[in-house]
């Protein structure tokens, strides 16, 4: 589903993605590139803690507060569906 | 029936917060911050000035169903996270059996589960009180309002060592201590059912399985949770409440979302200011329930836990107030 269909603000969503990217490449200390439809604990080894760790950083950074209690992690594989959801789901911190 | 005839917690006054912790258990600002924004994690109790025998002892003090009952007390069970408390030859569990006029009881520790130890007890307590011989007709020896064989269970631990002080990223542990007084045929808080789930593969000494462990954790609590409903012939529509264990808000919150089930019904309250009271958590949040009436008699209510250590234990235990 595209950021239009969803109603979200898919130039928000992208700021996310970026974030995420950065942080995660620097919290997995990891060489190869990172990419949005990398699948966050199959390909990239994301454990709960770590990527609570994750969405820290990114309220950080954005300045954003993540309505975290409403994440179902089973239905955000990837970075691109992290992204879409924290869109979706955040207010200015 | 087991029955859950009369609790009392102990929580310190002094409270310290997550951050005051930072130091002397060598967390990062980011840890402190993950603790505190996501884990709900704010502050617990530290007691100082007192030992596990004055945290147990202050605990059953307040246990005014004790007092003259001490004959009847067969069993005293400790249900506690870590398997040792106290360097040999001390016992603080037998200390405060003599201190309490319990001298007679068999009094052992319950300890291999980790923090599900807890629930093990009240259903080890109840079937220890139910095989006692019954007593001569009339004496009311073994039912309800009678003369029965009771059960005495202590938990609580002091915060005293970095692993009893928290556990890798996921909760802090908080110092108390908690007493419930068991019979086998009481009327008022009937256990119904019991499930649990031992995993040995889930042992954190190796650290070998410890993602796997993170994905099933709240899989496998739904399934236990799920099996002692079907146990007592319940679904989750007919839970008043449910009383966690205090690991972290978020582990909760993102169980309600697993479970359907409303979070305003999960009793979280004590996380943020009591932090993980080891086993004493199931203790807590049923006085917690008891005093903010959110039981009213009849209703059902659902107690679970996850130890997490040499092997992780889910259990669950539904009862009836």
């Amino acid at each position: 589903m595209t950021a239009q269909e969803t109603g979200l603000d898919g130039e928000f969503r992208q700021q996310v993605v970026s974030t995420v990217i950065t942080v995660l490449t620097r919290l997995l200390d990891r060489a190869e590139p990172v990419t949005e439809d990398m699948r966050l604990m199959e390909e990239l080894g994301l454990s709960s803690t770590l990527g609570l760790e994750l969405l820290l950083e990114v309220e950080d950074q954005l300045l954003i507060l993540i309505d975290v209690e409403l994440m179902d992690q089973d239905q955000m594989k990837t970075i691109g569906d992290l992204a879409t959801f924290v869109a979706a789901h955040s207010q200015p911190g | 029936m087991t029955a859950l005839e009369a609790v009392s917690v102990y929580l310190p006054p002094t409270r310290v917060s997550i951050e005051s912790l930072a130091g002397p258990l060598g967390l990062t600002e980011m840890q402190v911050k993950l603790f505190r924004r996501f884990h709900g994690l704010r502050e617990v109790g530290r007691d100082a000035d007192a030992s596990l025998y004055d945290l147990l002892m202050k605990a059953a003090a307040g246990l005014a169903e004790l007092r003259g009952q001490e004959h009847r007390v067969r069993y005293v069970l400790y249900a506690r996270t870590m398997p040792v408390i106290a360097p040999y030859p001390v016992n603080p569990l037998h200390e405060v059996c003599r201190a309490l006029g319990l001298g007679h009881a068999l009094a052992f520790t319950v300890a291999h589960q980790s923090c599900a130890s807890g629930l093990l007890a009240i259903d080890m307590a109840g079937r220890l009180l139910a095989a006692e011989p019954a007593g001569p007709a009339g004496t009311g020896y073994g039912r309800a309002g009678g003369s029965g064989p009771l059960a005495l269970i202590l938990s609580g631990e002091k915060a005293f060592t970095r692993e009893a002080q928290m556990f890798a990223d996921t909760t802090v542990f908080g110092e108390g201590a908690s007493a419930c007084l068991v019979s086998a045929f009481g009327a008022r808080d009937r256990l119904l059912a019991y499930a649990s789930n031992v995993r040995g593969e889930f042992d954190s000494a190796t650290g070998e399985n410890d993602a796997r462990l993170q994905r099933e954790y709240r899989p496998s609590l739904a399934e236990v949770m799920g099996k002692a409903l079907d146990e007592a012939g319940l679904t989750l529509d007919d839970i008043r409440v449910v009383l966690p264990h205090n690991v972290n808000l978020v582990t909760w919150q993102r169980m309600c979302l697993l479970l359907g089930f409303p979070r305003d019904r999960v009793l979280l309250d004590n996380i943020p200011t009591s932090g993980h009271v080891f086993c004493a958590d199931v203790f807590l949040n049923y006085q917690t329930a008891c005093e903010r009436g959110l039981l009213e008699p009849g209703d059902r209510y659902l107690a679970a836990a996850v130890g997490a250590g040499g092997g992780a234990t889910f259990a669950a235990m539904v009862f009836e107030h």
